[in-house]
């Protein structure tokens, strides 16, 4: 049986979207962060998030109600000594990621679960700054989480089976549909579709076509929800070349090589959503500005 | 017999011991927030003041322990020994083309339980693990299981075959199976035993109004249609559900707001019915409250409501060729003064004609609100689905015996 309070910590975009989606089925969580304040805002997001599902018809306003009054924040981490599970969503660095796993080590009892939220990342590695390293082990959640079935469940060298069928147990519990990965850089999600982001870029360096017939074309002709430019806006154009980047390093092949483009977009702080402009343009509340097609500043 | 009647949910446990010889329930209760903090137990035993106990209860086994512990306490219990128990009875909302009747559970029927989930997601998962629980913290004590659309078994395929490709009904078991059946069941055989006609002779239209809402024909005694379908949605304006609705209007929802397959049922079964219309409340005493004050909204969700309850009682009588008595159950049924009359206004030429004066002055309990010598006798009669639980328990786990 999965644990009944599951302790997060760091209350960014992912950390967040786990809390709500484990506090939606019915688990507490504890949601922690550097400062109660950052906590607190992590807090203000999910409600803020829970606010725009309920104008879109996927949740109620008690869903909201009961899911807040299940998420409690704080800063403190030396709650963690009560925990049965932690999961760790802080930013996808590894020397923070190394040495906030050598504190939880130190603070959990032996037998408490440590999860990383990895894209790339080397559970192994991760998993070397403790002395538990059966017990460590990556699930990679997709943005937005509450809305996307998939969890990558990543065994690092030592994992162990026990610890690998209790946290595939939980991803069922929280209605995730897990998939089993062994560690290599960009495990399966990223690994596929990185690539293939990067290649549309190109298709639209080259001139082949424009960044909304590339889109349709994807759309349509394979069943993408999203086509792959208005995706790789979404996912933060800094962030996609930082993959590509982490794929070149670890594999040196040639074909992960960021596209001139996506480079050149990145200097010029054009990162996507979050910025208001990437291959398309959006407003403030991240809506698309439709007709105003910006063609990705040809190179 | 004394039998624990169970209706367990995703986080909370309702239960009452009822004692079925004096036919009367010795305690009754509710633990809340299970696997959450602060969960909360409230107990009231027949003759005590209501307990109110708060503790930690982690899931449907600590639960059940904590009930069971209640009933054995000094200050709140109603038993002195865990024996007395000498049944368990579960409510289980869905039990498909398989279950027609109770049954007792056993090992093997666990398996076909689990197999039905697929067709009520929402209440079957919780009703097994609840079962499971009690297995646990009462390993000897037979435990049955009855099921809320088990009195539907008998209607005529053609109230229950849909007009979609008959092979997707073998395929998926999609057809109607109706819910609320122990309600309906009990109060129609009440109808009958208060008119003194054996239920046999009777045509009888039970309107089962709560937060959920169904109505049944029932017909020499079974039930011959009834108004949820393959879920709970179909049918009457509800709460917070829309009830008869044209399929198309949801595909087209989906394709203009853009949403899926989740955000589609969240729209039909949470964001609709008299919450949907009025944007004020699902709970019928408080549309009913800004009606009268004149709330354009909720005045229109209330007609809506009503005149969906009207028009099926039309249907019914219609299906079942006459009628002889309507009856008025549940929350909203039996409390709801504006919505009997609303529901009945117009069909004095039907024979159906409520009695004012007998509408407002009806008081807790059973009553007949049409004048004297009317031809249809409306009646409000309060429902008992834990008796019937309870009452089935013992019959099953007798019958049992009697195999044996």
């Amino acid at each position: 049986m999965a644990a009944h309070r599951i302790y997060i910590v760091g209350a960014g975009v992912m950390g967040t979207g786990i809390a709500e989606t484990v506090a939606l089925t019915g688990t507490e969580v504890i949601l922690l962060d550097r400062s109660d304040d950052l906590a607190q805002k992590g807090c203000q997001r999910i409600a803020e998030n829970m606010d725009r599902e309920i104008e879109r018809w996927g949740l109620t306003k008690s869903d909201k109600k009961a899911v807040m009054s299940r998420i409690k924040t704080g800063s403190d981490l030396n709650i963690l000594k009560e925990a049965e599970m932690v999961i760790e969503a802080i930013p996808d660095r590894l020397d923070l990621k190394k040495e906030l796993f050598a504190e939880f080590d130190g603070i959990c009892p032996p037998e408490t679960i440590l999860v990383t939220n990895t894209s790339t990342l080397s559970i192994s590695e991760i998993a070397s700054a403790t002395n538990r390293p059966q017990k460590v082990i990556g699930m990679h959640f997709l943005n937005p989480v509450p809305k996307i079935q998939l969890v990558e469940i990543v065994r690092g060298l030592k994992t162990s089976e026990a610890t690998f069928n209790y946290i595939k147990e939980f991803a069922g519990s929280i209605n995730k549909t897990p998939i089993q990965v062994y560690e290599y850089p960009g495990y399966v999600t990223t690994r596929i579709i990185v690539p293939m982001l990067n290649e549309a870029m190109h298709v639209l360096m080259e001139g082949i076509s424009t960044a909304e017939d590339i889109d349709t074309a994807m759309k349509l002709g394979f069943g993408f929800n999203v086509g792959p430019l208005a995706l790789a806006d979404m996912m933060g154009l800094d962030e996609v070349m930082a993959w590509m980047e982490n794929l070149l390093a670890e594999l040196s092949e040639h074909k992960y090589n960021p596209c001139p483009l996506l480079r050149k977009m990145v200097r010029a702080g054009h990162l996507g959503v979050k910025t208001g402009e990437g291959f398309f343009k959006y407003d403030a509340e991240g809506n698309r500005i439709k007709s105003d097609v910006t063609t990705g500043d040809k190179a | 017999m004394k039998v624990l009647v169970l209706n367990c949910g995703s986080s909370s446990l309702k239960y009452q011991l009822f004692d079925t010889e004096k036919q009367f329930a010795m305690a009754k209760g509710l633990v809340d927030r299970i696997g959450m903090s602060g969960s909360v137990l409230t107990h009231k035993p027949f003759d005590r003041p209501q307990a109110v106990v708060a503790g930690e209860v982690l899931d449907h086994i600590q639960a059940i322990d904590f009930v069971i512990g209640m009933l054995l306490s000094p200050n709140h219990g109603v038993i002195s020994d865990k024996a007395e128990i000498n049944a368990v009875g579960h409510r289980v909302v869905h039990g498909g083309e398989r279950f027609t009747d109770s049954v007792l559970i056993t090992a093997d029927l666990m398996g076909e339980l689990r197999d039905l989930i697929s067709l009520a997601p929402l209440h079957n998962p919780h009703n097994i693990r609840g079962i499971t629980a009690a297995t646990k913290s009462l390993p000897n004590v037979p435990q049955v299981a009855v099921f809320d659309t088990a009195f539907h078994h008998l209607m005529p395929p053609h109230a229950y075959i849909y007009g979609i490709p008959y092979l997707l009904y073998k395929k998926y078991s999609i057809r109607r199976y109706g819910f609320h059946g122990t309600s309906h069941q009990y109060v129609a055989r009440k109808a009958a035993e208060t008119l003194g006609t054996p239920i046999e002779k009777l045509k009888i239209i039970t309107c089962h109004l709560g937060n959920g809402a169904s109505m049944t024909a029932v017909d020499g005694g079974v039930s011959v249609d009834t108004s949820m379908g393959f879920t709970p949605l179909e049918g009457l304006l509800m709460g917070t559900r829309t009830g008869d609705c044209d399929p198309a209007i949801i595909l087209h929802i989906m394709a203009q707001e853009e949403i899926g397959l989740h955000e589609a049922n969240t729209l039909l079964n949470k964001h609709s019915g008299l919450y949907g219309i009025s944007g004020l409340s699902s709970d019928m005493r408080e549309i009913t409250k800004a009606a009268g004050e004149g709330n354009v909204n909720a005045k229109l969700a209330l007609d809506i409501y009503c005149y969906r309850v009207k028009k099926y009682i039309g249907s019914y009588m219609a299906a079942m060729g006459g009628l002889d008595a309507l009856v008025f159950t549940a929350g909203v049924g039996e409390n709801s003064v504006d919505v009997r009359r609303l529901s009945c206004m117009g069909l004095d030429c039907f024979g159906i004609t409520v009695d004012d004066e007998k509408n407002k002055g009806h008081k807790p309990g059973i009553g007949i609100i049409s004048p004297d010598g009317a031809k249809v006798k409306v009646m409000v009669i309060p429902t008992n689905e834990e008796l019937v639980i309870a009452q089935e328990t013992e019959r099953i786990i007798q019958s049992a015996k009697a195999g044996v």
